[in-house]
């Protein structure tokens, strides 16, 4: 079929570009998104035919969207049910213990979507503990760093194209070589991470634990002098293996919740949680806590964009600037909730567009 | 199997405590309860809320549940009250809502004022508003079955005895005018 000389009218009359923008049709949807991002030069042409058909549904939603909506919400409410019965907890799943096929594992890998979080409780670190053996991993890391201090957010563009938003008392050093055969840093503290796919892998190392992905969405919570490391995962897969201990290595599937105790030297996945102190949902939002701290929502009610950027400048903790004054008074109006500043750009350009650039530690909107 | 038929077999599963078959009642339900949602209330948001409320729901009382033989009119039945109470909640003070709370008063929101209402930015509802001012009545209609009922040419064709080819003018012309007007 040739979609070539499409107008945006062919496209919204194309009962399978329809579907597609519904998410009702899976093999729509796969045959579009190949073709889209196949043809970046239509992408303008696709959006605006997206945004007409999503005014006339009615704005009825994208089906595999709010299903992840209901499988979140049961997901949490199903941990908060097994944490209201702790006797049941011992009976779960067994460690999945992953093959040493490695190539496989990340070819599984990169096709799904994930997002996980990482949660650190340790309050007394034991003298007892056994050192990590982390010397070739450490030697590594010795490159860029960036850090958080006493403000609230601070939010980062990789080399890599990767977003990062630091919480407070955070600090990431990149490694040397960061994007030229590897993406690897070290994290003390918490951060969100949405991750550029690539076939590279990105590597989060904590003091305990690494994290290996390869393009996806996470939170990493590692601050030092706590005393339990949790992994709680959302979507897709994830590997975590401990400092020093790569046989130590566990796959974590969706509701799977890793428990490392620095007391013991355990890992521990288990279907649930030996404790759910961070799943409990958000009474309000029914949505997962571990990220409300960089989760904005975004309440606008016909601002101009040159205040609404100063406001999302103050939450995520990043410079925005204007090229020129007229794109500055764009009004907008709406609800908007993002872990990202780029997810609440991109969430404006829908309703009325313009061009932003992402730089290491500032973005620049365009007409 | 009829739909249907098909709702009633994940129903027995979900039961049973078969969370896949709890998905896949979803998956066959949602479209049409969003939209039976949204002819009571243009508010998508709420809408789309409570359809994920109603199986979350549906999930903690799984081992509870009746067997019923209308699955959907269940779903539809539950949806409706959840809304209703709801829109009461929110509109305590609002006297001209207490209305609703006679059931059976209620009145399907029309096609337009739904696609009008759901929007969140006042300039596209004025925008949108000239737009469907500008249209046939048949242009409203077929665009209606298409995009909000969710039919395919085919259907539409049958549905307003026309050729599937005319439908499918009728229909781009329509988008053609709505678009330029939306721009």
């Amino acid at each position: 079929m040739d979609h070539q000389n499409y107008t945006v009218e062919d496209l919204v009359c194309d009962e399978s570009f329809q579907r597609y923008c519904l998410g009702a049709d899976e093999e729509a949807s796969k045959f579009w998104e190949t073709w889209i991002s196949s043809h970046p030069e239509k992408l303008a042409l696709v959006r605006e035919a997206e945004q007409l058909i999503h005014i006339i549904s009615a704005r009825q939603g994208k089906l595999p969207v709010q299903l992840e909506h209901l499988k979140d919400s049961i997901r949490r409410f199903d941990l908060l049910k097994d944490a209201l019965q702790p006797d049941q907890v011992e009976a779960q799943a067994p460690v999945i213990p992953i093959k040493r096929n490695k190539v496989k594992w990340m070819a599984g890998m990169a096709a799904s979507v994930l997002a996980l979080v990482v949660t650190g409780y340790f309050l007394l670190k034991p003298a007892t503990v056994e050192p990590p053996v982390v010397a070739e991993q450490k030697s590594d890391i010795d490159g860029t760093g960036i850090f958080t201090g006493n403000a609230p957010r601070k939010t980062v563009v990789l080399p890599d194209g990767s977003v990062v938003t630091l919480r407070s008392n955070s600090k990431i050093v990149l490694a040397k070589n960061f994007n030229t055969g590897s993406r690897e840093l070290h994290l003390s503290g918490e951060a969100f991470f949405d991750v550029r796919s690539q076939s590279i892998p990105f590597i989060v190392h904590t003091d305990e634990v690494n994290i290996e992905v390869l393009g996806t969405v996470f939170n990493v919570c590692a601050y030092p002098d706590n005393e339990l490391t949790e992994t709680s995962l959302f979507r897709g897969k994830v590997a975590v293996t401990r400092k020093g201990h790569p046989e130590q290595k566990v796959i974590l599937s969706p509701s799977q919740k890793m428990v490392y105790s620095n007391k013991t030297g355990r890992l521990t996945g288990t279907e649930n949680p030996l404790k759910v102190v961070s799943m409990l949902p958000d009474p309000v939002s029914h949505k997962a806590q571990e990220i409300a701290w960089v989760r904005n929502r975004l309440k606008i009610d016909d601002e101009p964009l040159g205040t609404i950027a100063a406001k999302l400048q103050q939450w995520y903790g990043i410079h925005i600037s204007f090229t020129d004054e007229d794109v500055k008074a764009y009004r907008y109006s709406g609800t908007f909730e993002s872990e990202t500043v780029v997810k609440a750009l991109e969430a404006l350009q829908l309703s009325y567009p313009f061009n932003f650039e992402v730089k290491k530690d500032s973005i620049v909107i365009s007409k | 199997m009829t739909d249907e038929e098909q709702n009633i077999a994940y129903w027995m599963q979900i039961r049973k405590g078969n969370k896949q078959a709890l998905f896949d009642l979803y998956n066959n339900t949602y479209f049409h309860l969003v939209r039976f949602g949204l002819k009571i209330t243009a508010n998508d948001e709420l809408v789309k809320d409570c359809v994920t409320q109603l199986f979350l729901q549906l999930w903690d009382k799984h081992a509870r549940l009746n067997e019923v033989q209308q699955v959907r009119a269940y779903l539809f039945t539950s949806l409706k009250r959840m809304l209703i109470d709801k829109l009461i909640y929110y509109s305590k003070t609002d006297k001209a809502i207490n209305k609703l709370k006679d059931k059976e008063l209620i009145e399907e929101l029309p096609y337009e004022e739904i696609i009008i209402r759901v929007q969140h930015d006042e300039e596209l509802r004025e925008k949108l508003h000239k737009a469907i001012e500008q249209l046939t009545p048949k242009q409203k209609e077929l665009i209606r079955l298409m995009f909000f009922e969710g039919l395919t040419y085919e259907q539409v064709a049958a549905t307003t005895e026309q050729s599937i080819k005319t439908a499918y003018n009728t229909i781009y012309n329509a988008i053609k005018i709505l678009r330029k007007v939306l721009k």
